[in-house]
């Protein structure tokens, strides 16, 4: 399937190409240098889409990278055209310094978990900054090598595009200029678009619809997060290189707040999922402006910021993919009624559960002695628990007794304040979810989880990639546990369109399809019927073949049919252990979950 | 050092400080207690100093002039909250977004309506002579007015019915509208008290600032530095943040050029950031 779609984006690409580069030496002058600027503009909004509409990161850095990339290939083809005839070493210059800039800010950002809202200000702020930093370059002694940096003017005697000749540099003319910005356009906007199915590119989207699952399915977030701002950054340096060999200066006006809010309209009129979009978007905008220029130029910033708050009240999705579910509902005919949603549970005539695949080895769990405080509540005081690998484990305890943290600390939701949790001989302690859930942990938490706007299938595909690192494996996987789940017949639907059940044994799926050694489930039976509940139990029996399996629970008919050991939490301690009957029969157990208050006390 | 050149150095490094919180403190307020990204801020600052320069020339003693200019900015802000941050809550890239294009806007009018070209009003006060140096008086003005606004902004949260509101309403919204608070319209009210101080802030750069515009650009990246240098507490992080980043800037710039004073609150910013994720005053249980 995604070798099909690859092919038919290299020919709608190739496609492009050739009308791009026809249509490029077919236009008068004046009409290339206005679009080839269309073009590089267009550049620039596809790495913000790239970075807002696929990876989630709404950051305002891109017209700082884009400037960057300006100033990059100013200077390099200051300094080293006279010498190497030609300029394209000075555009990689301008793509790869704009990464490195990019990759040096992200990692401030995302290593320090920074929140969404600090993202945002973050690289706007830095991006002002550039502008008020280049502009105080005015003085002579700023400079890099014969480049001066020329404070408010900013850098001129930049040259031209200009590709290595047998006799000297080849200078591009206005029509050779827009057909090269085209064919750079169409390759970057086809290799991303590939990107975009990827492995790397499912993982990013994985990313964007939920960071919380995508880590606890093994993935180190703020990784993906840094390559796809870096990857950003690097078409945003590339299209600020075009720009300088266009314009033939740069100066730091490009880092200002006018540039920076066109990066954000151009794609939020485009649509911002769209890479097409950008492109429209750009040449709406764009288009708009220059009509409006010669009439009454002082109104375009008006034009400008009505347009953007009108699309941002009316259309929020933007012009491209609000014109494609137009067309859609009047072209498409009337779909037949969806097949009525089948029972989520898998029946005895489904295949069996998907074995682990892997070869690691069931592992033991082993709290020692946890303490967590939240600000001036002890949530746990000095909680341990010991479970044999290959078993089943139930944590019970009233509301507040501390069995959630503890499994929030046994997944590694969060640090313990004090004490040591191990895996097998492993000290885990200190290690991130993702970095447990590579060790074979699988997670399910209490509230639902999954990516609503990704498909079943892709769901369950991101947690079995997560293994083997091969995506065909991970597509037998899917498949194979979509099977079991009864999915098939939906796998290609947005797993948000599933019902309420379905998503619980979804997310069963994605733990199976991880193929974990130790399982983790926080009230798996919430809100299941009698009948899922059954099932549910049977479902962790055979987990517990080859697994351990923690199972945190409220529903005492649920633990009573399980009938595995059973810890009991109190006040924040490990009040009782035993099998259920024995927790039964004891007095004490009684009065705290009948909240009996004669002697409560004795638990302290 | 010399008596007169601490003197002049501390004076110098109070002045950068005063800066930061006469900037940052309305954006601090929007942020901090509606979790609002006003990315028209630096316009209300630019606001500011136009109408105090309208104030000025129509013979309004400057002083007053800046108090009308700073009331002004605040009901442009109570007006631009009704007509365009209501529909927006909850929607942080779309609040964003169109405060930008309210900026956009707001530029472009002022354009329209006083040019282009970089106006200013005479800095009131004179200077004072210490030792060798002269310190201009209105600086020290301006780190007095920097106190002032943070002590009215600690009465005003403290002391009244709508800071105490607004403070619950930050805290726990559900819970505030469970006991009656009309969250409509604190946050009305906490938009204009932000849009306000921004139009003091831009009202205190008038005498020293070109009045141009675009001045707003040249602010409003520091003013969103140090507020998320400072973190979730309005007044102690905008306070901490801006005394740490000023104190950097001035040392810098003091000693080598402005140009490095500026690149080095970045630096000293993003990596606190690094260090600091939720700001300064992130860690902090008592947050105001």
């Amino acid at each position: 399937m995604t070798q099909r779609r690859t092919r038919s984006e290299l020919g709608v690409g190739a496609l492009l190409l050739i009308l791009g580069v026809a249509l490029s030496t077919a236009v008068p002058d004046y009409r290339a240098q206005e679009w080839a600027l269309w073009v590089i503009y267009g550049l620039l909004a596809l790495s913000f889409t790239f970075v807002w509409g696929h990876a989630g990161i709404f950051s305002f850095g891109q017209a700082a990278f884009f400037g960057i990339g300006g100033y990059a290939y100013g200077i390099t083809g200051i300094d080293l055209s006279g010498r190497t005839n030609e300029t394209l070493t000075a555009l990689v210059a301008a793509a790869c310094v704009a990464a490195i800039v990019a990759a040096a800010l992200g990692y401030f950002i995302f290593y320090g978990n920074v929140g969404d809202v600090y993202v945002a200000i973050i690289t706007l702020a830095v991006t002002l900054v550039l502008l008020t930093v280049m502009s105080s370059t005015a003085d002579p002694k700023y400079h890099v090598g014969a480049a001066a940096l020329g404070g408010y003017n900013g850098l001129v005697g930049v040259p031209p595009l200009m590709l290595p000749g047998a006799d000297g540099p080849v200078l591009l003319g206005s029509n050779a200029l827009l057909a090269g910005c085209v064919i750079l356009a169409v390759a970057v906007a086809v290799l991303l678009s590939i990107l975009r199915r990827r492995p790397f590119g499912r993982i990013v989207a994985g990313v964007r619809e939920n960071e919380l699952r995508t880590s606890l399915l093994g993935y180190d977030v703020r990784r993906y997060k840094l390559a796809s701002f870096v990857i950003g950054g690097a078409v945003a340096g590339l299209a600020g290189g075009l720009y300088a060999a266009w314009g033939l200066f740069i100066n730091p006006a490009v880092f200002g707040l006018q540039q920076a809010a066109l990066v954000a309209i151009w794609v939020l009129v485009g649509g911002r999922d769209s890479i097409l979009g950008a492109f429209v978007g750009v040449a709406f905008v764009q288009g708009l402006s220059s009509t409006l220029g010669g009439s009454g130029g002082s109104a375009t910033p008006i034009v400008l910021g009505a347009v953007l708050i009108a699309v941002v009240l009316v259309l929020p999705r933007g012009m491209v993919p609000s014109a494609t579910a137009l067309l859609r509902r009047f072209l498409a005919p009337p779909r037949s009624s969806p097949e009525p949603a089948t029972a989520a549970a898998p029946d005895a005539l489904r295949p069996e559960m998907p074995t682990r695949a892997n070869t690691m080895a069931p592992q033991s769990i082993e709290a020692v002695d946890l303490h967590k405080t939240f600000g001036g509540v002890q949530a746990l005081r000095g909680a341990s628990l010991s479970l044999p690998a290959q078993s089943v484990h139930c944590l019970i305890g009233p509301n507040g007794a501390g069995k959630s943290t503890c499994f929030n600390l046994l997944a590694g939701r969060y640090g313990p304040t004090k004490g040591r949790v191990r895996m097998g001989t492993t000290d885990i302690t200190r290690l991130r979810p993702d970095q447990r859930a590579r060790l074979g942990m699988g997670i399910k938490l209490q509230v639902p989880s999954f990516y609503a706007t990704l498909t079943a299938y892709e769901n369950v595909w991101l947690a079995g990639y997560v293994r083997h690192r091969d995506a065909r494996a991970a597509g037998e996987r899917a498949h194979a546990v979509l099977a079991w789940l009864g999915l098939t017949a939906r796998a290609g639907e947005d797993a948000g369109s599933l019902s309420h059940g379905e998503h619980q044994w979804l997310e069963i799926g994605m733990v199976v399809a991880g193929e974990p050694v130790v399982v983790l489930l926080d009230e798996p039976t919430a809100g299941m019927g009698r009948e899922e509940t059954l099932r549910t139990v049977d479902l962790i029996r055979a987990l517990a073949v080859d697994a351990t399996v923690v199972v945190v629970e409220h529903d005492m008919e649920f633990v009573r049919v399980l009938d595995a050991p059973v810890t009991m939490f109190h006040e924040g301690r490990v009040f009782a252990s035993g099998s259920i009957s024995e927790l039964r029969a004891d007095e004490q157990v009684l009065d705290i979950y009948l909240g009996r208050t004669s002697t409560a006390d004795v638990a302290g | 050092m010399h008596g007169d050149q601490l003197v002049n150095f501390a004076a110098s490094l109070l002045t950068s400080v005063a800066l930061l919180v006469v900037i940052s403190l309305g954006l601090a307020v929007i942020f901090g207690m509606m979790g609002v990204i006003n990315l028209a801020h630096g316009e209300f600052l630019m606001l500011g100093a136009f109408f105090t320069l309208s104030g000025v020339r129509a013979g309004l003693n400057v002083w007053l002039a800046m108090i009308a200019a700073a009331l002004a900015v605040g009901l442009v802000g109570l007006a631009v909250e009704r007509l365009l941050i209501q529909f927006l809550y909850g929607r942080l890239a779309a609040t964003m977004l169109a405060t930008w294009g309210l900026s956009l806007i707001l530029v472009q009018v002022v354009v329209l309506a006083y040019g282009p070209a970089t106006q200013g009003i005479p800095t009131p006060l004179g200077a004072v002579r210490v030792g060798r140096y002269s310190l201009s008086e209105y600086n020290l003005v301006l780190i007095g007015a920097a106190l002032l606004l943070l002590a009215v902004v600690f009465l005003v949260f403290t002391r009244t019915r709508y800071g105490t509101m607004a403070r619950a309403a930050t805290q726990l919204p559900d819970m505030a509208g469970a006991v009656g608070i009309n969250a409509r319209r604190v946050n009305m009210l906490t938009f204009g008290f932000g849009a306000a101080l921004a139009g003091a802030g831009g009202a205190l750069l008038a005498p020293v600032a070109g009045v141009v515009p675009s001045m707003g650009q040249a602010y409003v990246g520091r003013a969103f530095m140090t507020v998320v240098v400072g973190g979730p507490g309005v007044l102690t992080g905008t306070a901490t943040a801006a005394g740490l980043l000023g104190s950097v800037d001035s040392l810098v710039s003091n000693v080598f050029s402005s140009f490095l004073g500026t690149a080095s609150l970045l630096l000293v910013a993003i990596v606190l950031l690094r260090l600091l994720p939720t700001g300064i005053s992130g860690r902090w249980r008592r947050q105001l």
